[in-house]
């Protein structure tokens, strides 16, 4: 399994239409890709979890990814996190 | 005797029905000028220009967030259908002004219940698109996907037929 965190800078968090982006990218991916805090991680690939999540500017985001293509999808959302939230 | 046997296996679904959660004018969701709605991203769905603000419960279910901010809320209906309502476009960046929750996360609702009160003019002249989409999150589980768009709605109207 990888793991990636990120610093959630974008002043709104996540909300409807980050966590549509966000939900469609992971989606490209074999893998299993789950969102989250430690207390609490969900299924990336699934819209309501993600935003029932409600993370918000300042929090850290955790990502683990597990599956065939998870260095692809790794390397992928990191950058999508770094260039969108 | 197929559907005796279907029943008899208890894999026949009954139709869900999603009434309006605003008054308003249905449109198709392809109408809302934000691709992650526009494209279907958080699911399918339809659109509501309302004409006043007030939103209510479309399904007897549970209240899965209550945004903070309140423009939006996300229901788990009791038969398991995920609904997005999303009051307005952008409104995100009006950080809960003009929007009164009258429920919370977790609180349980019936067709009906009220769980936004929103200032639909204040929010309007401040140059907000006030079009309120309807989204089934998760909409890919079912195989009938109905909705009766292009005309004017009450609360309580049927909007979307779900099945499958």
């Amino acid at each position: 399994m990888k793991e990636l965190r990120h610093i959630i800078t974008d002043e709104l968090g996540i909300h409807a239409r980050p966590a549509a982006h966000l939900v469609k990218r992971c989606s490209a991916y074999e893998s299993e890709i789950m969102i989250g805090t430690p207390a609490k991680m969900v299924d990336a690939k699934r819209i309501m979890g993600v935003m029932g999540l409600g993370l918000k500017c300042g929090e850290e985001v955790t990502m683990t990814f597990n599956g065939p293509d998870a260095d692809q999808a790794i390397l992928d959302l990191q950058a999508f996190l770094k260039e969108n939230l | 005797m197929f559907g005796k046997l279907k029943s008899a296996l208890g894999s026949e679904k009954k139709d869900i029905k999603i009434v309006a959660p605003l008054d308003g004018a249905v449109v198709a969701l392809s109408e809302v000028a934000d691709p992650a709605f526009a494209e279907e991203m958080l699911g399918r769905g339809i659109a509501i220009r309302p004409i006043a603000g007030r939103v209510t419960s479309p399904v007897n279910g549970k209240v899965t967030q209550m945004f903070d901010t309140g423009h939006a809320i996300t229901l788990t209906s009791d038969e398991g259908v995920e609904i997005l309502i999303h009051i307005g476009l952008d409104t995100v960046n009006l950080k809960g002004e003009y929007f009164t929750p009258l429920v919370k996360t977790g609180d349980a609702v019936k067709v009906g219940d009220g769980l936004i009160n929103f200032d639909i003019e204040a929010i309007k002249v401040l140059g907000y698109d006030t079009i309120t989409p309807v989204v089934i999150c998760n909409s890919s589980d079912y195989t009938q996907f109905e909705t009766h768009i292009n005309c004017v709605v009450k609360i309580g109207d049927e909007i979307i037929t779900l099945g499958g």
